[in-house]
This record gives structure tokens, C-alpha cells and sequence, in this order.
């Protein structure tokens, strides 16, 4: 049985590596690797093409963070700290979109997450000091937030809600990494079912009916606590009838 | 839907906005717009040496640059200016070869045609400058090399590229022996310039650099090849399907 397909969505960057500079299409391998790590094989997918028709190959897909959205696309002014890419949001919306429409299992990371509530007619905060009056979801100022490892980044809590597909998956408290400046206000389609304590900003997204969605504020990718790439891999396999599990349904 | 072509990605230490010197899967930007702009669908593949089975989604194949691959896969020790990443190495020979023995179209540029020749059963020379006795293939850092090909009349890549056959190279290693493949250009100095496989549909490696002008010449033959493979898997499915009764054909 071949493993499910989890396309990734990357960035198209300004990049320097052994001497080079060049624009690159690019992804950290940590994305790769907890893919590969849970049992499925990851193709990156550009964000720059005009299409949709690639959703058709994948049997999952995750969309990675990265930048800030538009506030455009939840009718918001920019905030003087918003940096958006214009390019990779319309490609993403338009993936996100057709990802839902088709069932396709999403897993959203950070920005990701918070596209996925952009997309469904959801908003985000666009500068959380200026709500939460601190700087602890994201790494301490002037430190290289992943220098060396996932020490590096803000920790939390994040407590779930009773019942929901997240506790299923990761019981009712953990403790994450965090690097973000902006967060989910409204949730679009989705559910809010996890929380920073502290001051309740929304931390965990998840969808309401049978397909797989679930966005994560935190880094997963970066940490050992693989659970929901695993979640993930499983409902792409099932989907597809890739799995035991899937067979036997 | 396009033909999916999948390109191989290098995996780098790379430096953007915060991030520094983090393991990246990365792609020359220019080999995605060249596939799309020859009307095919890319996403990257990076590295996974567990099993090739990707290649059941995808229409094409493009084989990227990148460092010299490991002498030990054509039985030589390492010489001293050869410089390898045995990740890539590993998954891309299972890649390829189980793209040659799936017939599937593939474009190898400079070390993906090395590649190729390798896969073939070839060997390489790790520093061309000691046979060739110049340095006219990577004159300095960053700086691509102009050669005029010569290729071989009733050749494929001769049909393809006509009259005009001014490339840019980069590269310190070439093709020595082509194994099963056919070499089918030359530059004027006798280093190998292109190999093909005439008994496969399109199995073409190319040593200089078509995506940096996004020629439309080979990554169109490309594509072309990968939708008439696609259009060819349709049918056979679909008769397949009849054949067994199955009304969702």
C-alpha cells in the first residue's frame, strides 16, 4: 500500500544558501520530515501557479506558516506591523477554498490556521501585544527565534475543549512553542477548541463536519509531539482508502 | 488538469528574513516557472529515500541541479574538489530509476543529467577543468559558462533545439560514460552536453541550466510527453474499467 500523498505548501523566496542568491521555491525540512516522520510523503506545492487542479493528485495537505495575510481579505486596514504577501495569500485562499469544497483532509500551522479562518469568512488580530498587552507568543525580542531549536520560541499552555476532535487527539492541556504576532479573531466555518490560559487567545481550529480540518497556532513540526501530522496522515490514508482502518469502513 | 511534473529539490542551509542557516528544501525558482509556463502543473519532490511510489501521481519528471553525486554510486573514491549530500543522492537514484522503468518523461538538468547517466549504469568525471585542461564550463562563482552544443543529426534534443544552440553551463564535473544512454551532444571541447535514452518516450539530460531562460523548447517536449502519457493512462484505465463492468468507468 503506498503512503498518503500530504502536499505542503511553501514559499517562494528571496534565498541565500552556499553562496547563491536566488529566488527559490522552499519549504523548512522539518515540514518534510514530520510528514515523512508519520507515514506519509511530501510534495511541495509552489504558491504561485493559478490553479487548483494539483489538489487532485494529494490525499491531504497542510498549509505551512509563514508571513502575514492581507487584512484586505477581511475587509481590515494594515496594521504599521502587518507584512503580507500578496502573491501567496491569493494562491492559498484559492487552495484552501478548493481543499474544503473537496473534502480534501487540511492540517493549517500558524499562518495556516489562520487562513484557514481568513478563507471561510473569518478575521484575525493583527498585532497581538496591542490586545494582550505582552510578547510571549513569540520569542523573546532580538533573539533568532530558530536558531537552534524549538527552545527558542515563546512556550505556553493551551487547554481544550471537552469533546472536541483536538482533545481527542492531544487530551485536554499541552504546553507549545509559539511565534506569531497576529492571531485568529473570528474562526470563519470553524470551531474554536483550544486556548492559550493566559489570555484566551485562540490557539487550536477545527472543523464541524465528517472531513478533516484542524489548524494549530503552534509549530508541531518543530517539537517530537508529532500527534496531529499523525492525525492528519491517518485521515488522508482513510480518505483514500490507503488504510486498514479505511478498508474495513 | 495539467500534467503534474514533479522536480526534484535540493535540500540547503539557507538564510532568509529571521531565519538562518536552517535545513531547507529549495528549488531554483526558474524550474517552477518554466514547467508552468509550459503549461504544467510542478510540485517538488524533496528527498525520501523509503520508496519511489510518488511517481504513480505524477506525469513527468524534472531532475534538478545541485552537488556531485557520491563517486561510490558509480564505484570511484572521492576526489578532492567533489563535494556530495548523500540524502539527496540516495532518493533521487530510486527515483530515477524507477522513473526509467516506468517509461515515465524525464528532463535531467546538469547534475540530474548526471544522474541519469549514472542510473544508466555511467561514470562521471569529478573535476572536468583536469581533463579538459580549462575552466570554460564554470569560468567563476556564480557565473554560467556560454558553450556552443553540437548535436547529433536525427537526435532528439537536435530536433528540439534547432539552429539555435547557445547554452549556459554551470558545472565542474561531466558525464565520462553514458552507460545505456545514447550521448547526443557535445560541446566543442568534447565534454558531454546531452544524453537520451531513443528506446524510452523522453528520457532527455541536458548539462546546462534551459530553466534559467525558461526554454520553452525542452520543458514544452517535457510536458507534451507527460500529457500524452496522461492521456494514454486515461484510456487504458478506461478500458480497463469497461472491460470489467465498472459503470464509473
Amino acid at each position: 500500500m503506498r503512503r498518503p500523498l500530504i502536499g505542503l505548501t511553501s514559499y517562494a523566496e528571496q534565498v541565500k544558501y552556499n553562496g547563491n542568491d536566488v529566488m527559490a521555491g522552499m519549504l523548512p525540512m522539518s515540514y518534510v520530515k514530520a510528514v515523512h516522520a508519520t507515514g506519509g510523503r511530501a510534495v511541495l506545492i509552489t504558491p504561485d501557479d493559478p490553479g487548483t487542479d494539483v489538489l487532485e493528485s494529494l490525499d491531504g495537505i497542510v498549509f505551512a506558516g509563514g508571513g502575514d495575510i492581507d487584512p484586505a481579505h477581511w475587509g481590515a486596514e494594515p496594521h504599521p506591523e502587518t507584512d503580507a504577501d500578496p502573491v501567496r495569500d491569493l494562491s492559498e485562499l484559492m487552495l484552501m477554498r478548493a481543499a474544503l469544497d473537496a473534502g480534501l483532509p487540511v492540517l493549517g500551522v500558524c499562518r495556516g490556521m489562520q487562513l484557514m479562518a481568513v478563507a471561510t469568512g473569518g478575521s484575525l488580530h493583527q498585532h497581538l501585544p496591542d490586545i494582550v498587552g505582552h510578547d510571549r507568543h513569540r520569542a523573546a525580542a532580538g533573539t533568532d527565534p530558530l536558531a537552534a531549536d524549538s527552545s527558542s520560541f515563546g512556550r505556553h499552555d493551551v487547554v481544550l475543549q471537552r469533546g472536541s476532535r483536538a482533545m481527542g487527539m492531544l487530551g485536554g492541556r499541552v504546553t507549545v512553542n509559539s511565534f506569531h504576532h497576529q492571531a485568529v479573531d473570528d474562526p470563519g466555518r470553524f470551531t474554536v477548541s483550544g486556548w492559550c490560559p493566559d489570555d484566551r487567545i485562540v490557539e487550536i481550529i477545527e472543523g464541524r463536519d465528517r472531513t478533516f480540518a484542524l489548524g494549530v497556532q503552534w509549530h508541531p513540526e518543530r517539537t517530537s509531539d508529532l500527534r496531529v501530522f499523525a492525525a492528519l496522515a491517518e485521515a488522508a490514508a482513510h480518505r483514500s482508502g490507503l488504510s486498514r482502518t479505511g478498508l474495513a469502513a | 488538469m495539467r500534467p503534474v511534473i514533479g522536480i526534484t529539490t535540493y535540500v540547503e542551509p539557507a538564510t532568509w528574513g529571521v531565519w538562518h542557516d536552517l535545513a531547507t528544501a529549495l528549488v531554483p525558482h526558474d524550474y517552477v516557472a518554466a514547467v508552468t509556463g509550459a503549461g504544467g502543473r510542478a510540485v517538488l519532490l524533496p528527498p525520501d529515500d523509503l520508496d519511489a511510489d510518488v511517481i504513480g501521481v505524477l506525469d513527468g519528471l524534472v531532475l534538478s541541479g545541485g552537488a556531485d553525486l557520491d563517486p561510490e554510486l558509480y564505484g570511484a573514491e572521492p576526489g578532492p574538489l567533489t563535494v556530495t549530500r548523500p540524502e539527496r543522492d540516495s532518493a533521487e537514484v530510486l527515483l530515477a530509476r524507477a522513473a526509467l522503468e516506468a517509461d515515465l518523461p524525464v528532463l535531467g538538468v546538469c547534475r540530474g543529467m548526471q544522474l541519469l547517466a549514472v542510473a544508466a549504469g555511467g561514470s562521471l568525471h569529478q573535476h572536468l577543468p583536469d581533463v579538459l585542461g580549462h575552466e570554460g564550463h564554470r569560468p567563476a562563482p556564480a557565473v554560467y559558462g556560454r558553450q556552443e552544443a553540437i548535436f547529433a543529426p536525427g537526435s532528439r534534443v537536435a530536433a528540439l533545439m534547432g539552429d539555435d544552440r547557445v547554452v549556459q553551463c554551470y558545472h565542474h564535473q561531466g558525464v565520462a560514460d553514458a552507460g545505456s544512454l545514447r550521448v547526443t551532444g557535445l560541446a566543442e571541447d568534447g565534454a558531454v552536453e546531452a544524453v537520451e535514452d531513443p528506446a524510452r518516450s523522453f528520457v532527455l539530460g541536458v548539462q546546462w541550466h534551459p530553466e534559467v531562460v525558461r526554454d520553452k523548447r525542452l520543458f514544452g517536449a517535457l510536458t507534451a510527453a507527460a500529457s500524452a502519457r496522461k492521456a494514454t493512462d486515461k484510456t487504458a484505465h478506461k478500458a480497463k474499467s469497461e472491460a470489467a463492468g465498472d459503470p464509473m468507468g
